[in-house]
């Protein structure tokens, strides 16, 4: 109600007065409101168009052909989709890049919520170097960090297994020829990179929430890890939403890690994931054509999710309110 | 008559003064800056003899990147389409096979159409050489591998991987076998017997030693390579076509050596260490291997990686004798704008001079066959390796060498059966599983 009296009052005397004295806009943002702004907007959707929209469409179109580089395309109708539906690999990689996603996305929300509680502390010393150092992680190459962890999961002589071998009876786990331990190898990998970024997120969320909550909390008499129950976590759902959706995205991208262990997934493909798949039927097999179809099929797999993902917050943020 | 004379006259001056006006514009021309691309990998181009030839000329600047072998390839494809910066790529002979058939020759300059210029006479190459006539200095066979089948000339070999064995004398003396390089290299005369040395090794070796991954030989898969490379036929069968025709299910070779390879991964005599992996590395620093199948070129990496086991190693011969295993080619791109710098950078550092040179600072094996009589490289000795004459034991089994018809898909077709010897050796799958589960995965390549 006060918001339509607002408006009304407005009417008589405009918030922007410049506006009614002078009829030309001004030089400036003003002068985007008009045709100019499709100009000021053109350069990212002419970009968009030749490297976003005509690469799909042109996948689409070569997804239905057999091509190999260097060589004449050749109608091949609906093979490809047919070929991949029977692809072993194919459901080996869907389930492989799920895997992983549940592997690095769950453990990571846990560690960076609780990270962000800690870092949230006023005493705390050094805030913004601890922040800083989180991000350290995410601006490594990933080239770096694999060799690293390399070093840590290596079978014989990783600093994993040497620590393992302290506890009688324990046998050294191959993170590389097992299925488990290499996806917990490639999640711990992602983690490493990812869990810095996703603590300032949620750090910057928890920030936002009234000091007055917490006072009111304690004056009735709510605990430390009370407090965090029912008046951090509640209020972090939207950023949980917003990190597994982003998580989700950048888990069916997973692609260099895993061919950094090994460029075609592993001996049995434990570890193939879909992106790699896809890059190793383009680049290693020389299938142009497979590639895409691959590619339509990953389109079509995060369409689903997406279509999931809306539905769950849509129940969430319902609930909420 | 007369008309036609001058006419005649007239081009003739006509050329005498353009080649003139050429000859006299070449010096010019040669103090401008050229940078050359090389797109490469490993230590195919040697910085010592890079800055070499840059204090040769000044003008002209290298530019080495490197990649990995695979991506390599995978960007000179993508190169070739779309033009690209390279103006030298190294392709490995695994992938020569790819790049001779088909219309992908045209990737790279027909060389036998280039000519040395004089630029680098005074270092010893002389002027006006094409392919063709560089061609006697090479290991024939080895120059094949460089040649189309359109027979235009895409690449001139570098080194050629012969293979032996490394081993560590210390080791084998604890363990009770004969350290000498000589008899050795009589403990195994057939790939049985080495296995056999392999099994009496590891059972002198105590059980601690064994918990802590000790064993015989690095990685046993590399003994497949090893025994496929002694054959003649691969994957694919020569039969006057490009393509060679594919025999990867019927080859009995293939089945010799999976057989062999399986047998010695099930005698427990290979410690499992994939090569080239931060726990080999390691495991060679530690003694966990007492033998690396290794081809010339690994020598010098294992200087690098375990510098503390300097004179514990020597040389011996492979079982059955003749081993390859790798071996580049480079070839000038067919996009390059710096063909003739290209050329002459080509011509120099692919001379059997500058070969023994890389040779001997970076053990990589010379194809260019008139040195293999050369008393420099005969009788050059590593210390490392307790003074083996490397140069000597690699040149005996290079001449044994068998050449070998490299198909299109040779290397995806190699590292789908690695990837089947590395299930047996893990033990997920059985040999008869893992193999046929190669075989359709090879079938699968061929198919859309």
């Amino acid at each position: 109600m006060t918001q339509f009296k607002a408006s009304q009052g407005r009417k008589k005397a405009p918030l922007t007065p410049w506006k009614s004295k002078t009829k030309k806009p001004l030089p400036g943002v003003g002068s985007l409101n008009g045709r100019w702004g499709y100009f000021a907007i053109a350069p990212f959707f002419l970009i968009f168009l030749v490297f976003g929209v005509a690469p799909v469409v042109y996948s689409i179109y070569i997804a239905f052909f057999k091509w190999a580089p260097m060589e004449d395309p050749e109608f091949n109708g609906l093979n490809n989709f047919i070929v991949l539906l029977q692809d072993s690999d194919f459901w080996l990689a869907i389930r492989n890049t799920f895997s992983i996603w549940a592997l690095s996305t769950f453990p990571q929300l846990f560690i960076a919520i609780s990270l962000a509680a800690i870092l949230r502390n006023k005493r705390l010393k050094g805030k913004s170097f601890w922040r800083t150092i989180l991000l350290v992680p995410n601006i490594t190459s990933i080239i770096a960090i694999t060799i690293v962890f390399q070093q840590l999961f290596g079978r014989e002589y990783g600093l994993i297994n040497l620590l393992l071998a302290l506890i009688p009876g324990v046998e050294n786990i191959d993170f590389i020829e097992g299925v488990i331990p290499s996806h917990i190898q490639i999640a711990t990998m992602i983690t490493w990179r990812w869990v810095g970024y996703n603590i300032l997120i949620f750090l910057a969320s928890m920030l936002a929430i009234p000091d007055e909550l917490y006072e009111s909390a304690s004056v009735d008499g709510a605990t430390k890890w009370q407090q965090f129950r029912y008046v951090t976590l509640p209020s972090l759902k939207n950023t949980i939403t917003f990190v597994l959706i982003v998580g989700t995205i950048g888990g069916l991208q997973v692609f260099a890690e895993p061919q950094q262990l090994n460029a075609e997934g592993g001996s049995s493909k434990q570890f193939l994931t879909l992106t790699l798949f896809l890059f190793n039927q383009a680049f290693l097999n020389n299938k142009y054509g497979y590639a895409a179809a691959v590619g339509i099929a990953i389109t079509i797999i995060v369409l689903i999710i997406s279509a999931v993902n809306f539905w769950i917050t849509r129940k969430i943020s319902g609930e909420g309110k | 008559m007369k008309r036609s004379i001058a006419s005649k006259t007239l081009v003739g001056s006509l050329i005498c003064a353009s080649v003139t006006a050429g000859l006299l514009t070449v010096p010019a021309k040669a103090a401008e800056p050229v940078t050359l691309t090389i797109w490469t990998f490993g230590e195919v181009i040697q910085p010592a003899l890079q800055r070499e030839y840059m204090k040769l000329h000044p003008e002209i600047k290298i530019v080495p990147i490197k990649n990995d072998v695979d991506p390599l390839h995978q960007k000179t494809i993508l190169s070739c389409q779309t033009g690209g910066p390279a103006d030298i790529i190294a392709f490995e002979t695994p992938y020569s096979g790819y790049w001779r058939t088909g219309n992908r020759p045209k990737c790279f300059q027909d060389l036998r159409e280039m000519k040395t210029s004089s630029t680098n006479a005074a270092a010893g190459v002389a002027a006006g050489q094409s392919a063709l006539d560089i061609k006697k200095n090479y290991l024939p066979w080895r120059w094949e591998q460089g040649v189309a089948f359109n027979d235009s000339v895409i690449g001139i070999p570098t080194d050629v991987g012969g293979l032996q064995v490394a081993y560590r004398t210390d080791l084998f003396k604890k363990a009770g076998l004969p350290t000498d390089r000589a008899a050795v290299s009589k403990l195994w005369p057939t790939w049985d017997k080495f296995i056999a040395t392999g099994q009496k090794y590891v059972s002198k070796l105590t059980p601690a030693e064994k918990k802590a991954g000790k064993a015989f030989i690095d990685d046993a898969g590399s003994i497949y390579a090893a025994v496929m490379n002694q054959g003649t036929v691969k994957y694919y069968e020569p039969n006057n076509t490009d393509a060679g025709k594919l025999v990867y299910k019927t080859n009995p070779q293939i089945k010799t050596a999976w057989n062999t390879t399986v047998k010695a991964m099930n005698s427990g005599i290979g410690a499992r260490l994939g090569q080239f992996t931060s726990d080999w590395n390691i495991g060679m620093n530690k003694g966990a291997m007492a033998t690396i199948l290794a081809p010339a070129w690994m020598l010098d990496y294992i200087k690098k990686q375990a510098p503390d086991t300097k004179g514990k190693w020597d040389i011996a011969d492979l079982p059955v004798g003749g081993g390859n295993q790798g071996g580049t080619q480079l070839g000038v791109t067919g996009y390059s704008k710096n063909k003739q710098a290209a050329y002459d950078f080509l011509t120099w550092y692919l001379a059997p001079e500058q070969q023994l040179k890389v040779f001997k600072t970076y053990g990589l094996f010379p194809s260019t066959s008139v040195l293999y009589d050369d008393a420099a490289l005969l009788e050059y000795k590593d210390e490392f390796f307790s003074n083996a004459p490397v140069g000597q034991i690699y040149t005996k089994g290079v001449l044994q060498l068998k050449p070998i018809f490299e198909g299109e898909l040779q290397r995806t077709i190699d590292s789908k059966f690695g990837a089947g010897l590395g299930r047996v050796a893990s033990k997920k799958m059985t040999s008869e599983k893992s193999f046929a589960l190669v075989i359709s995965d090879i079938d699968k390549l061929f198919k859309n």
